[in-house]
């Protein structure tokens, strides 16, 4: 276990970051050919990231942002939803559908960049979170049909999550069944306190219980459940939450530490309410010392950067240690269930107002 | 862009493809995040995009498919035209199978892979699942905490169990294989949440007294023989807590691990049957374990003790486990305030 006193201090390399992200919106390496299907979503983390280290606005031009909406926009499929990528250049739904998680970060994208939402088709959104949702109360991350059954092992608290959340976006949660959806992640909690991916699924793991937490959060909420009485349910999970810190943070016991569990472990924690039970100190210290020398954070020390690793350090560092932060590393303040700057989400509910009343 | 000189033979210079004309990417005036394609990449999706637009079902279109998940293992539309393609042919699945016995080795990480096998089993719904269980077992030797294998892993005796396909032989000879598991790597946790499901979690587990003994001392030999294993201590406590049972008449087995004298642990019944820890200790043992520190002030939060747990979780917040000094501090408040 690391001893925090001893741990070097390092600093925070806001300009590598910048320029890292920069870089990854012109153009991604071969590399990143795994990616081609969920390119939305790549785009969301570089954005996302630029806008939490308050360069959005500084860095890009206007044209060039209108040009990123515009691309967008072309992923609106036309039953409505958003595809990960442009990569079937047709306009047919059967043999490009629209995907749960890359309508979820296409939202948040074009929110950060304040675009107008008029052209957003919501009844269609409606629709296709309908069309996922599984008789267990799952998601598939796209329609079911006959050959791709909508249960199927992709039906996790991933997409109940994004689904969740983009009825929370929208404001109407007539596209899901919120009896079912609750009772589908309630039984995805373990022996151990925290979330699987899937019923009965033999362990939990960070990122799954960052996403069943946000959602129940969401959904009791929406159930009108008392604020108070949300999490008192949830001790074993905070025991578990806090037992992964070991420094930064491990995804299950005997693993290693690992940058994106920064902030599933450390988010999960903020949404049970207890930000103060993080070792702010040992997880910052980690956090830094994945920084890649010339931007970006990989998912350990000495790991080569990826958009998805180098977006949630900022995110975790950004639930800890925003503006108001003693440390200051002047990060914007995180919404830590939607997982965006908490500026863009409160723009996009007065956005989702605005265009219901027009 | 690749300007090395490559063997690759492009699509369009094979006769197999010359009838077909490719439909390039259209990325707009102003794409995002542009990934820099191999030419093999490239050109591959140029000739998917004609043929899914044509909704082809062919052997030609099974080839293409294949030469695209083997470059990119996520592309979830390539993987459904490709299972609709098989189904429309009526292919031999077994043939497909084994080629995902060789690609999986290679793409544990994804998630279409393990969909596309799951589906696989589910149409060829074989009356003995047993050399898929076999070939799962095989795969989780070099990647034993793999989450997709033991996700699929249970999906596989969860639905030939419902198809009536499970024998209890079958569940015995897994339970065995899992404490094998267990017996290499004790601190496997993915190994300890499979004997959850054998033992406890599966339907048609075995109920009743006996076996819940059986659990909690196996959950204690764990423990004496790595006191330290924060897997054993969970499915202890996930024992006791599923069961509604209380955490004080175990007290004397994990005692030692707390540095404590027993008197301020109060009764040990005279009758008390579970293992005890190794004497000597194992050399290599830190003391105080503070997942027994823990175990010692929930126990007395349970007898009512609260000023005494809320010295144990001041030690844990100030001593043992100062990680964690927030938590703990937050656990000892609870004892003082009640």
């Amino acid at each position: 276990m690391a001893d925090i006193t001893l741990v070097q201090q390092n600093t925070f390399k806001r300009n590598g970051h910048i320029n890292y992200f920069i870089r990854c919106l012109k153009a991604l390496p071969t590399a990143a050919q795994g990616s081609d299907s969920n390119r939305i979503t790549a785009a969301f983390f570089c954005i996302s990231g630029l806008d939490l280290l308050g360069a959005l606005y500084e860095r890009t031009s206007k044209e060039q942002r209108d040009g990123w909406i515009d691309w967008i926009w072309s992923l609106q499929a036309p039953s409505g939803g958003f595809r990960g990528s442009p990569f079937m250049t047709t306009q047919n739904d059967k043999t490009s559908p629209a995907h749960i998680p890359s309508t979820y970060t296409a939202l948040l994208t074009l929110s950060i960049l304040r675009a107008p939402l008029d052209r957003l088709n919501i009844s269609g959104l409606i629709t296709l979170l309908q069309s996922c949702q599984g008789k267990d109360g799952s998601f598939s991350p796209t329609p079911g049909d006959e050959v791709y059954p909508n249960e199927g092992f992709q039906s996790d608290v991933r997409m109940v999550y994004c689904a969740t959340v983009i009825s929370h976006m929208i404001q109407d949660f007539s596209g899901i069944n919120v009896g079912l959806t609750k009772q589908f992640i309630s039984n995805c909690q373990t022996w151990e306190g925290g979330f699987a991916s899937r019923p009965g699924i033999v362990e939990a793991q960070g990122g799954t219980t960052y996403c069943s937490l946000a959602t129940l959060s969401i959904l009791d909420r929406y159930t009108s459940t008392p604020k108070s009485a949300i999490f008192t349910g949830y001790k074993d999970t905070l025991r578990w939450l806090t037992s992964r810190q070991i420094g930064g943070f491990q995804g299950r016991p005997g693993k290693l530490e690992d940058v994106c569990y920064s902030f599933w472990c450390g988010g999960a924690i903020n949404i049970l309410g207890h930000s103060d039970m993080i070792n702010n100190k040992a997880d910052r210290s980690f956090l830094l010392s994945a920084q890649f020398p010339i931007g970006g954070f990989g998912k350990e020390p000495e790991d080569y950067p990826d958009p998805f690793h180098s977006y949630l350090a900022l995110a975790a560092l950004s639930l800890t240690h925003s503006t108001n932060d003693d440390v200051g590393l002047g990060l914007k303040r995180l919404d830590g269930i939607w997982n965006v700057g908490q500026d863009t989400s409160d723009w996009l509910k007065e956005e989702i107002t605005r265009i219901k009343t027009r | 862009m690749s300007f090395s000189i490559s063997s690759y033979i492009p699509l369009s210079e094979r006769d197999l493809w010359n009838d077909i004309k490719p439909i390039p990417q259209d990325d707009g005036p102003n794409p995002v995040v542009p990934i820099m394609y191999s030419e093999e990449y490239r050109d591959a999706m140029d000739y998917f995009r004609a043929i899914a637009a044509a909704e082809e079902r062919s052997e030609r279109a099974l080839e293409l498919t294949e030469m695209i998940i083997r470059i990119n293992p996520a592309h979830y539309t390539v993987w459904q035209f490709r299972m609709a393609t098989l189904l429309a042919l009526h292919k031999d699945l077994e043939d497909e199978l084994q080629l995902m016995n060789e690609f999986a080795i290679q793409n544990l990480k994804s998630y279409q892979v393990w969909h596309h096998r799951l589906l696989l089993l589910t149409h060829i719904s074989p009356l003995d699942p047993s050399s898929e269980i076999d070939y799962i077992h095989q795969s989780l030797l070099p990647d034993p905490k793999n989450y997709h294998t033991w996700a699929y892993l249970h999906w596989l005796y969860s639905h030939f169990y419902t198809l009536g396909r499970i024998s209890q032989k079958q569940w015995q000879a897994e339970l065995q294989w899992c404490e094998e598991m267990l017996r290499v790597d004790g601190r496997n946790n993915s190994a300890w949440g499979w004997r959850w499901f054998l033992r406890v979690a599966r339907p048609g587990a075995e109920k009743g007294k006996d076996g819940l003994e059986d659990e909690l001392k196996y959950a204690l030999k764990a423990i004496h023989s790595i006191p330290h294993n924060v897997s054993a201590w969970n499915y202890l406590r996930g024992l006791l807590r599923h069961f509604k049972l209380p955490l004080t008449p175990l007290l004397p087995a994990i005692l030692l691990y707390t540095s404590r004298s027993p008197s301020e642990a109060l009764t040990c019944p005279e009758d008390f049957n579970y293992p005890g820890p190794p004497t000597p200790l194992p050399k290599d043992t830190p003391l105080p374990v503070p997942l027994a520190l823990e175990y010692l002030g929930d126990a007395l939060i349970e007898q009512g003790s609260n000023s005494q747990a809320g010295e144990v979780f001041s030690d844990l917040s100030t001593k043992y486990d100062k990680m964690r000094t927030g938590y703990w501090e937050y656990r000892r408040r609870e004892c003082v305030e009640g």
